[in-house]
């Protein structure tokens, strides 16, 4: 199972894991290899943006320029990226970064198609209870907003010349890397039989309702169905239940010959490869992880990953970072040991901290984490 | 002759509560960062480069026009350096110095990371980042440890050891005021451990590589690539550059002496740090720190070193907060009966220049500073 980190979820974790790489970046030109020692990129994008919003000298960003609602909760953006973007398979995400109240905030979130002949891309965006990029996107985002875009990562991608009979399983937002399967292989006249099951808490939270219907429509190896956990099913291409053997047997009658991709919550994806491990020719799936809990008691361990040095060390919860790495022998550089002077401050990509200070909590990867001053809340990151 | 009330020796559980008041209004200031402090330092850069640029063009203006039109030679090239200088002073002190601190790692935006941004000076933000934001911030005004007393070259302090050479320093003051940028350069090079063979073989050579190359761009960008974008007319854009980067030498060097040489600011010996609680340091920075005077103009101008006192207490506080934080600090000393060194420009410089001509002079500790030396807790 791979963990996505994708999604439209708000809050999961943001870790490339993928070895696909769509394509190389576009090739230097030389008169650029030339003025590189005489341009400082930031002052080149401050010039270059009076220009336009999206020129820059060496960052990937995408201007929006379109919104859509998807569903009662969700948002479709499409985004214009310039040329420091290299691409994306369908099936793959990115990481996409926006300022909100003055912090630069990053999520990830799935492609909902392929890219565009004019390099657009759409993602759509789901509502998520208090997630601060999901509510900023859904609410105060507009035309012409622009947003950061990172390299594209992810596995749930099909082979050059897909065979056989394939099962697509996805849960709430889970749907928008498969959507750009199904909108993918729609685009080549559906040459594989294609099956997809979408489930939703209820009918007006499903995206894409219309198109999946036209395309099983004009699709004869194509069909679609809509399984609903909080309401009744209605339409004929609907049902209702969480994910289990019986529900799958009757929703898939050829199950056993199906190569399978599954996306959605983590509960949704554990579930579906118990089910099916073993039991079909090809299962990948991918799973949203939930954000870091900050526990609230400073007891027990957590695990931090040190990414530069790749080690791995338990460290104890309520104890400054510093002192618990110095404690297993490690030397990171440090100065005053009272969060004045910032020579400890080190990256964090992924987990959650406490300020020991002020008690205050960070969930958010930063680039400057102070270890004199900082505990372990939850597992860690460091970029050490 | 004190501008200063006297101070009120604090117990240790008064020095435990001074401190935790002050970290109480710490706390309560970080928790409004935010789109405020972006907006500010963004608006900030904005002027910054369209002033920069301004004043490149004018330099450009009198040099080429001048050459043609004499008349506009004098005034834009003077506009030109002025305009110049006055971005450069921004940049370093309003963004530069303040985004080192880490004042603006916050936001998590790349443009203002306190580990990689690299200002216009030729001093390296990494060498910075060591003799400033750890050794002068953690150890303000200790002798033998915070190498800014002086900078190796000064005798600020009668409890700095008098030797003949100090008998030139008004004249040495002068030059390492016109080449500030230059000695900030080498501080951290510590070349006169060099000079005395106390240094290991190699040393010297690993560490001048990095500041050599800063030194080499920074040349090259207003000694040789902007004058030569005016051809011929070169000289005039290449004075200008000098005379922009000398006004930014001598305006950084009389706030960075104001904020920590005037009459009433102590230095301490190492003993007082040795188990210094946080009330003990919050203390420490008060006695060794003096603001400046003089309004909304005056913070901008300084990077918000007018508030050196809070910019000690509070280095990765976004410092555009600090005069509005420094009604509660100066309430909070008062009522702890500390005393709270402030003063006009003229005022804090003139004592500074006195410092410098007095103690160029054999001279001794006076009884009264050393009656009001801190205690240790």
């Amino acid at each position: 199972m791979y963990i996505c980190i994708h999604g439209c979820a708000d809050g999961c974790t943001v870790v490339p894991m993928s070895t696909v790489q769509p394509k190389k970046p576009a090739r230097r030109s030389p008169l650029r290899r030339l003025a590189t020692p005489f341009v400082a990129p930031p002052v080149f994008d401050f010039w270059a943006q009076r220009l336009h919003p999206t020129w820059s000298w060496d960052r990937a960003l995408a201007r929006v320029v379109a919104l859509a609602p998807a569903a009662s909760n969700a948002v479709t953006l499409t985004l214009k990226p310039n040329r420091h973007w290299a691409g994306a398979l369908p099936g793959q995400h990115v990481n996409l970064t926006a300022e909100i109240d003055g912090v630069r905030i990053t999520r990830s979130y799935s492609l909902d198609a392929p890219v565009a002949a004019d390099g657009r891309v759409t993602v759509t965006v789901k509502g998520v209870d208090g997630g601060r990029m999901s509510g900023h996107l859904l609410a105060a985002a507009r035309r012409g907003d622009v947003l950061d875009i990172g390299p594209a990562f992810g596995d749930l991608v099909l082979p050059a010349k897909p065979e056989g009979a394939w099962l697509f399983l996805a849960a709430g937002s889970g749907v928008t890397p498969l959507m750009a399967l199904v909108r993918q292989l729609a685009g080549q006249d559906m040459p594989v039989p294609v099956t997809l099951v979408y489930w939703a808490r209820t009918r007006a939270e499903l995206c894409f309702v219309q198109e999946l219907r036209a395309l099983a429509a004009r699709h004869p190896g194509f069909n679609v169905r809509f399984v609903l956990t909080r309401e009744t099913a209605g339409a004929d291409d609907e049902a209702a239940g969480r994910i289990d053997a019986a529900l799958l047997d009757a929703l898939v009658p050829d199950l056993a010959a199906r190569q399978v991709y599954a996306c959605g919550p983590g509960g949704f994806v554990a579930t579906a490869t118990t089910l099916l491990e073993g039991r079909v020719p090809l299962l990948r799936s991918e799973a949203f992880t939930p954000p870091p809990m900050p526990a609230t008691d400073d007891s027990g361990t957590v695990e931090v990953r040190l990414a530069r040095s790749g080690r791995a060390l338990q460290l104890p919860r309520g104890v400054a970072l510093l002192q618990a790495l110095e404690a297993e022998g490690l030397k990171p550089k440090s100065g005053c040991r009272m969060g004045i002077c910032n020579t400890c401050a080190c990256g964090k990509a992924v987990g959650a901290t406490r300020d020991l200070r002020t008690g205050t909590p960070h969930t958010e990867a930063t680039a400057a984490l102070k270890l004199c001053v900082s505990s372990a809340v939850s597992d860690l990151v460091l970029d050490l | 002759m004190s501008k200063l009330t006297a101070t009120r020796r604090l117990s240790p559980q008064e020095l435990d509560a001074f401190g935790a008041e002050l970290d109480a209004l710490r706390a309560r200031t970080m928790a409004q960062v935010g789109k405020v402090d972006a907006d500010y330092i963004r608006k900030v850069v904005r002027w910054m480069r369209f002033i920069g640029f301004g004043g490149r063009a004018l330099l450009m203006v009198g040099a080429i026009g001048g050459a043609f039109v004499p008349w506009l030679l004098w005034p834009a090239c003077i506009l030109g350096a002025l305009m110049l200088g006055l971005a450069k002073i921004l940049e370093n002190m309003e963004v530069g110095h303040n985004v080192i601190h880490g004042q603006y790692d916050f936001m998590a935006d790349p443009q203002f990371n306190s580990h990689t941004y690299e200002w216009d000076i030729v001093a390296t933000s990494d060498n910075w980042r060591h003799s400033h934001n750890f050794r002068h911030h953690t150890y303000t005004n200790v002798r033998g440890m915070d190498d800014d007393i002086g900078y190796g070259l000064l005798r600020i302090f009668p409890e700095q050891r008098w030797r003949p050479f100090y008998l030139l320093q008004p004249f040495i003051a002068v030059v390492f005021a016109l080449y500030f940028q230059w000695g900030v350069a080498i501080q951290e090079l510590k070349l006169g451990r060099w000079v005395a063979r106390k240094m290991p073989k190699g040393k010297m050579r690993r560490d001048f590589a990095p500041v050599g190359r800063k030194m080499g761009r920074q040349l090259l960008k207003d000694y040789v690539l902007f004058p030569a974008l005016a051809g011929p007319f070169f000289l005039p854009v290449l004075l200008g550059n000098l005379a922009a980067n000398g006004i930014r030498n001598v305006w950084t060097y009389v706030v960075i002496f104001c904020g920590h040489f005037t009459a009433d600011a102590e230095t301490f010996p190492k003993e007082s740090i040795r188990n210094e609680s946080r009330g003990h340091w919050y203390m420490r920075q008060l006695r060794g720190s003096s603001n400046i005077g003089g309004g909304r103009l005056m913070n901008l101008l300084t990077g918000n070193l007018s508030h050196q006192i809070e910019h000690h207490f509070y280095p990765d506080v976004p410092a555009h907060r600090y005069g509005a934080l420094s009604v509660e600090v100066r309430e909070i000393c008062a009522r702890y009966g500390q005393p709270y060194n402030t003063g006009s420009l003229p005022r804090q410089f003139g004592e500074v220049a006195w410092r410098i001509l007095r103690h160029a002079f054999p001279s001794r500790p006076r009884r009264s500073t050393t009656s009001r030396k801190l205690q240790t807790a």
